[in-house]
């Protein structure tokens, strides 16, 4: 079953969220206060940037303390009248059943109408009346709207976790879940989240779920996504506009890596330029862009650099002749990085056993990938005996007889005649 | 227990005159080896030709018992960089050798994958230590080493070998070995491998692993599973019009096979000519194939020159289809 992590590894006790132990201290007293009589301050009001655990430690409290927690959210008091509907609840703090109650109010930035009028009016009416804790949550508590609203609320402040803290909540749900990962590979995930917690488990999730083990590989090509709505603005102006300048100043406005905008515009040719002609002549465009990334390459000649951003947007925009646009065509991710990182622990071990022909037979470690590789898989799948004297040979190791015999059964036949 | 290693490296030859191909050049090195002097020299061609062969019995030859102690070998697609010829190069070269013959011998193989300064670093050291120390460079394209060290060396073409000379060698192997092996079967490597005698002995090392008499039927399954990406079904995915497709071929090939750029694109052109294709197209193609080959020694990324080409090919295959 499909489950979101941040719903299933939601903590439950206020000992399991990260970071911000000064605010929750200060919430924890404020809340135990309403046990000797009503504080000054009839309601707190949480603030801060998204994903840092607001919500999540109000639930936590309620569910450490034994409280009755009534949650309501934007759509629940977009108007006065909604609001008065729920106001009866905060006229007792005993229930019933004699749990305390809290009240919180989630999503304020949501509310619409200004301090005189309409919900806020509401919310404010609500606070001043309250016989409970009435929990606030907004990101901009100084949003002028809430100007009156503030004078009634204890204002706590909710920071970013440090990435050291994030990186210890995404190992615990590692822990949880069966995966193992290195602390780099998690840090980064970390910090490319912009230390939200949140979107930080989502991301996990995303390239985790499913996986025994998650290498840094997999993660890395993360490092674009924040860069995804530059770049698609890049992209838009090169494949829509009529005009050179245009398409070559698409760069200038943004601040993207040339490599990583190349692979972007190479993989979406194809949709976006869907005409024969045009995707030839788009393609070519492409083609010498890369000839003179080689060029620069091996010469080092940087000034050549402005020719390879001619041919990438401009040669590229120019190309769209035939093709009549057909709407909105999304998009996509570059295959070619996706590719990088799946074959990655492939090519690892292909480059290895390059390494140890390269020793013994005087040639690079590239041609002996290429000139004996598939050779010796073919004598490793087939024949023990001549396998194991090559294997002895050239001195490799269990892991690469595995590999070049294609399977454990045909490697341990061949280990055992190395003896 | 039969000893076992890969034969290539097992029947390499050890003297010049245990070479079988490249007479000409044999005999040049041959009078290096009585004069006891060694010009710097550059050898050029395609793979499996013997070059590197060539340069190590040359130090053979010429150095006898303890050969490799004047001999220094480093393959420039590992170790390019102009630190490395600054430094390993240099700390080479410019030591004496002792003994009768006054210079070592500098093996740079892959020259050609050098970048342009670190050749440029290389022509000044071989200048200032040619007392001590020669060079000979291993190049695929000798058009990628710079002016002034070609014009500094003496240049030998190898070629491809012929079918006899490979039918000389390989048999040579399959006596020692006690092969089974039909001449259809040697028809099938020359054919596949071309006069690549690296290529030839590791298709009949593979073949023979397979442990029974080896017919044309062998070598060709050898082959196919040794490139299992098909150039053809590529060519015909983009002649239909799926360039996506095929470009996800292409990535297959290179990136999971690790085929190398020119070798897809030789591929290419065979099936080109080999297709049914208007005739006049076969040409124009040509052209189109022509041209990416020449980028691809230039270009950075081979995927990207060769879908260029698959976009031309998707063109073609549009036009042929209307008649074009």
């Amino acid at each position: 079953m499909y489950a979101a992590w941040t719903t299933k590894h939601k903590p439950h006790s206020l000992t399991e969220v990260v970071g911000n132990n000064e605010a929750i201290q200060n919430l924890t007293d404020w809340v135990k206060s309403w046990d000797k009589s009503i504080p000054k301050k009839r309601a707190a009001f949480l603030y801060g940037p998204p994903g840092v655990g607001k919500t999540v430690c109000i639930e936590a409290l309620a569910h450490d303390l034994g409280m009755e927690l009534v949650e309501k959210n934007a759509s629940d008091y977009r108007t006065a009248d909604m609001v008065k509907r729920f106001a009866g609840l905060a006229s007792q703090y005993r229930t019933l059943f004699s749990h305390k109650r809290m009240i919180l109010l989630d999503e304020l930035d949501g509310i619409t109408g200004t301090a005189d009028k309409g919900g806020v009016r509401a919310v404010i009416e609500v606070v001043k009346e309250a016989h409970c804790p009435v929990v606030l949550i907004a990101n901009d508590v100084y949003n002028p709207r809430f100007a009156t609203l503030r004078h009634y609320c204890l204002l706590i402040e909710f920071k970013k976790p440090t990435v050291l803290q994030v990186v210890k909540r995404l190992k615990e749900i590692c822990r949880r879940e069966g995966i193992t990962a290195e602390e780099e590979t998690l840090k980064f995930v970390a910090q490319r989240s912009g230390r939200d917690v949140r979107s930080a488990i989502n991301d996990l999730q995303a390239l985790a779920q499913g996986k025994k083990h998650l290498a840094y590989e997999d993660v890395s090509w993360l490092a674009e996504r924040n860069r995804k709505e530059v770049i698609f603005n890049v992209l838009r102006t090169i494949f829509y506009s009529r005009d050179c300048t245009e398409a070559k100043r698409a760069l200038d406005t943004a601040d993207v890596d040339q490599d990583m905008l190349f692979q972007w515009i190479y993989e979406n040719v194809p949709h976006q330029l869907t005409d024969p002609q045009d995707l030839a002549k788009a393609m070519d465009s492409l083609s010498l862009a890369d000839l003179y990334r080689g060029r620069i390459r091996s010469s080092q000649n940087w000034s050549l650099l402005r020719y390879v951003l001619d041919f990438m947007t401009a040669g590229v925009a120019m190309a769209r002749e035939r093709t009549k646009p057909s709407g909105w065509v999304p998009f996509r991710f570059p295959e070619r990085i996706r590719w990088l990182s799946r074959t990655k622990s492939e090519r690892d071990m292909r480059s290895r056993i390059g390494m140890k022909i390269r020793r013994k037979c005087h040639v690079s470690s590239v041609v002996a990938v290429k000139e004996f590789l598939p050779y010796m898989k073919i004598i490793f799948e087939s024949n023990a005996a001549m396998a194991s004297g090559i294997a002895e040979w050239l001195g490799l190791d269990e892991d690469m007889v595995e590999y070049l015999a294609g399977g454990k059964r045909q490697a341990k036949a061949i280990m055992k005649t190395l003896g | 227990m039969v000893a076992y290693e890969l034969w290539t490296e097992k029947y390499r030859p050890h003297n010049l005159g245990d070479m079988i191909n490249q007479k000409e050049i044999v005999e040049r090195l041959e009078s290096f080896v009585v004069a006891k002097n060694v010009p710097h020299c550059i050898f050029a061609g395609p793979p499996g030709t013997g070059k590197t062969t060539a340069a190590l019995c040359l130090a053979h030859d010429l150095y006898k018992e303890g050969w490799r102690e004047h001999l220094m070998e480093l393959n420039a697609s590992d170790e390019r960089g102009i630190n490395v010829v600054r430094e390993t190069v240099k700390t080479f070269a410019r030591t004496r050798s002792i003994g009768e013959i006054p210079f070592k011998i500098m093996i740079l193989d892959e020259a050609d994958n050098m970048t342009r300064d670190a050749q440029q670093a290389l022509r000044r050291t071989m200048e200032r230590f040619t007392e001590t120390c020669r060079f000979i460079l291993i190049a695929n394209y000798s058009g990628k080493i710079i002016e002034p060290i070609q014009s500094r060396c003496a240049p030998f073409r190898f070629t491809y070998l012929s079918r006899d000379d490979q039918d000389a060698y390989l048999r040579r192997i399959i006596e020692k070995e006690n092969i089974q092996i039909e001449d259809k079967g040697l028809n099938a490597i020359f054919e596949v491998c071309g006069g690549d005698l690296r290529r030839a002995v590791n298709t009949l090392q593979a073949a023979a692993s397979l442990g029974k008499n080896i017919d044309e039927e062998t070598v060709y399954s050898v082959i196919g599973r040794a490139n299992p990406v098909d150039v053809r079904d590529m060519i015909i995915l983009a002649m239909k019009g799926d360039f996506i497709k095929a470009r996800e071929k292409l990535r297959e090939m290179i990136m999971k096979y690790g085929v190398a750029g020119i070798d897809i694109i030789r591929q290419i052109h065979i099936e080109i000519f080999r297709s049914g294709i208007p005739e006049k197209w076969k040409v124009k193609l040509a052209d189109a194939i022509g041209e990416i080959d020449f980028r691809l020694i230039q270009g950075a990324e081979d995927e990207v020159q060769l879908s260029a080409l698959l976009a031309r090919l998707v063109e073609a295959g549009y036009e042929i289809q209307k008649g074009g």
